[in-house]
């Protein structure tokens, strides 16, 4: 809030590019979204891991797409690395989520990843 | 991504005749993308198959799990701690998953509840169309991406067969002829000349592209 | 109280009671539409794919009895039967956050008063009922928000915010019904007052979502939609 967001490493004008392409569609998702969590049930690794809030589809696009808008695009290197988690590990884009309000949550999740890979921040497949 | 379509529910009760305790297994890649194994295919199928079981009544008791792709072996690990209370599993995922949890599981008999039909696109909600064979040697570069595997009835490599009737393959008028169609193709972007080359041709069997419309879908596309 | 108090206490009375009503409406309808509008615009008509059957064009390879749909079955794998709990708690209160402020007695007395018009109204133990059960579903609602593991994880202030903004029409005017506190005129400016808010803030905050509940539902398709919807993103 107070001083100048650091935004080490990430290329902000190209983030806020690809924002505004998709501008209000994703406003009016991101301001439609009940916080019900009636979203949980559909998403199979919410249910194979152990019903584990983190794995719910609107804590997934909340925590990534609605940090980008809420930051309007001045993130770091770090928020992205936290988003990568929650897009590549934490959701495998199945398209299978539900949402009772209608909020489309694949669209979401994808510009979310397509954000990260526009600086550089890719999945990372070799794992110990 | 691959495209499948669930089996005959009395093919897959035929199948766990015998067996008590049967797992049924999703599977949150190609196949749930295209509606036909995953999470929600699970919990349908498993409830289908209570409903049969019981009014034949059989007592059998049926479990579901869905593990991100059955194709990575990675994630195949999830089971192994539970894969001993079952007598049997009964596997959604595509071809390639069933084989690879049969691999991983030799000792469990692993029982596929699709028929795995083709690599396609999404043409609309609930409706595949074939449009790769995986044949190993694409063409498409030449042929100004229409695949002469998948849409020429004869598969051929090097132009149409004398029997293009009406614009149509001479199998029938609703098949459009594949080569007339990669001519037009080719035409419009000045590429003329890659068709003039000749390529060896490749040994393929049924050759008109399928499309696969999901049952709760039918009545949509007025079938 | 001084003059000045009183002309202010009299005049936001007024204000609340009068032309405040009809901005808020204004502004509901307005909104509505306006976000309605915004909504559609973003989404287009697609024309239902047309299947034509020929060799290799098809695969329909299920015995006939299969075709038949199952209710009981796609009820219990819907939303419903996955969280019945919530569905019901959800549809009960909903339902009765839009049918009470339209039947409610004390509401129609004002517009017969006012415009002579003669709606169909609660009788006052029925209303009283019912308020109840709204008052506890929001308490439900607030439950879940301050203790579920899940929702607590993407609860932020706006939701507590807007929980009570929407609970509040129904708690004040149960007080101001039961003229539990003695200074009625308050209550009743707070119950008018929360009423208009919460009617000014459906367009354009999450309560948007009651809107579009149903537009996406029967318009837009996709796996759950209900009827043949036919636009897309």
């Amino acid at each position: 809030m107070f001083g100048k967001k650091s935004t080490a490493g990430v290329n902000t004008k190209e983030v806020k590019a690809i924002l505004d392409e998709k501008k209000t569609k994703m406003k009016l998702s991101l301001k439609a979204c009940a916080h019900c969590t009636l979203c949980a049930e559909s998403c199979f690794l919410f249910m194979g891991r152990n019903k584990d809030p983190k794995y719910m589809p609107s804590y997934k696009f909340l925590n990534s797409v609605g940090v980008l808008y809420k930051k309007k695009g001045n993130v770091d290197l770090l928020d992205l690395g936290e988003m990568r988690d929650l897009v590549w590990e934490r959701c495998v884009l199945c398209t299978r989520c539900y949402c009772p309000v209608g909020v489309d949550i694949p669209e979401m999740i994808a510009l979310a990843r397509r954000v990260c890979r526009s600086q550089g921040v890719y999945p990372q497949y070799e794992r110990d | 991504m691959v495209k499948a379509e669930r089996k005959p529910i009395e093919e897959i009760k035929d199948a766990i005749n015998g067996y008590k305790r049967v797992l049924i297994t999703g599977c949150g890649g190609c196949v749930s993308v295209c509606l036909a194994g995953g999470q929600r295919e699970v919990n349908e199928l498993k409830a289908l198959l209570n409903v049969h079981l019981k009014k034949d009544n059989i007592p059998k008791e049926l479990d579901g799990y869905t593990m991100e792709r059955q194709c990575n072996d990675e994630f195949l690990k999830e089971l192994d701690s539970t894969i001993d209370q079952y007598d049997c599993v009964i596997s959604m995922a595509c071809g390639a998953g069933v084989q690879n949890m049969a691999t991983k599981f030799p000792q469990i008999p692993v029982f596929p509840a699709l028929n795995t039909v083709s690599i396609g696109i999404d043409k609309d909600i609930g409706m595949y169309e074939e449009k790769c064979r995986a044949c190993g040697n694409c063409v498409l570069g030449y042929t100004g991406g229409i695949c002469p595997v998948t849409r020429c009835s004869k598969g051929l490599f090097n132009g149409p067969c004398g029997g293009t009737n009406n614009e149509c393959c001479e199998i029938s008028q609703e098949v459009p002829c594949a080569w007339l169609e990669i001519f037009h193709r080719l035409k419009e972007q000045d590429r003329l000349d890659d068709i003039k080359k000749i390529h060896a041709p490749m040994e393929w069997q049924n050759q008109a592209p399928r499309t696969i419309i999901q049952e709760s879908y039918e009545k949509r596309y007025s079938v | 109280m001084d003059f000045s108090n009183t002309f202010f206490w009299t005049f936001a009375y007024d204000f609340i009671r009068g032309p405040m009503v009809w901005i808020a409406f204004i502004v509901f309808f307005g909104g509505t539409i306006f976000q309605i509008f915004s909504l559609l615009s973003l989404t287009k008509e697609q024309t239902i794919s047309k299947l034509t059957p020929g060799p290799g064009r098809f695969i329909p390879k299920r015995a006939d009895n299969e075709n038949k749909k199952d209710w009981v079955m796609w009820l219990k794998l819907s939303i419903a039967g996955v969280n019945p709990f919530m569905t019901i708690v959800s549809s009960v209160f909903h339902v009765l956050l839009i049918i009470m402020p339209i039947f409610v007695l004390g509401h129609n007395i004002l517009l017969d008063n006012s415009f002579g018009l003669s709606i169909i109204s609660l009788s006052e133990g029925v209303s009283d009922f019912l308020t109840i059960i709204v008052i506890v579903c929001a308490g439900i609602f607030l439950y879940r928000r301050l203790f579920v593991d899940r929702v607590k994880a993407i609860t932020t202030w706006s939701d507590y915010l807007f929980l009570f903004l929407a609970a509040a029409p129904f708690v004040t005017g149960f007080l101001a019904y039961h003229q539990v506190f003695e200074n009625y005129r308050l209550i009743i400016s707070l119950h008018i007052l929360s009423g208009e808010l919460m009617l000014m803030a459906v367009p354009f905050t999450k309560f948007v979502h009651m809107i579009y509940l149903v537009i996406f539902r029967f318009t837009i398709v996709s796996e759950y939609s209900l009827g043949r919807g036919n636009r897309t993103w």
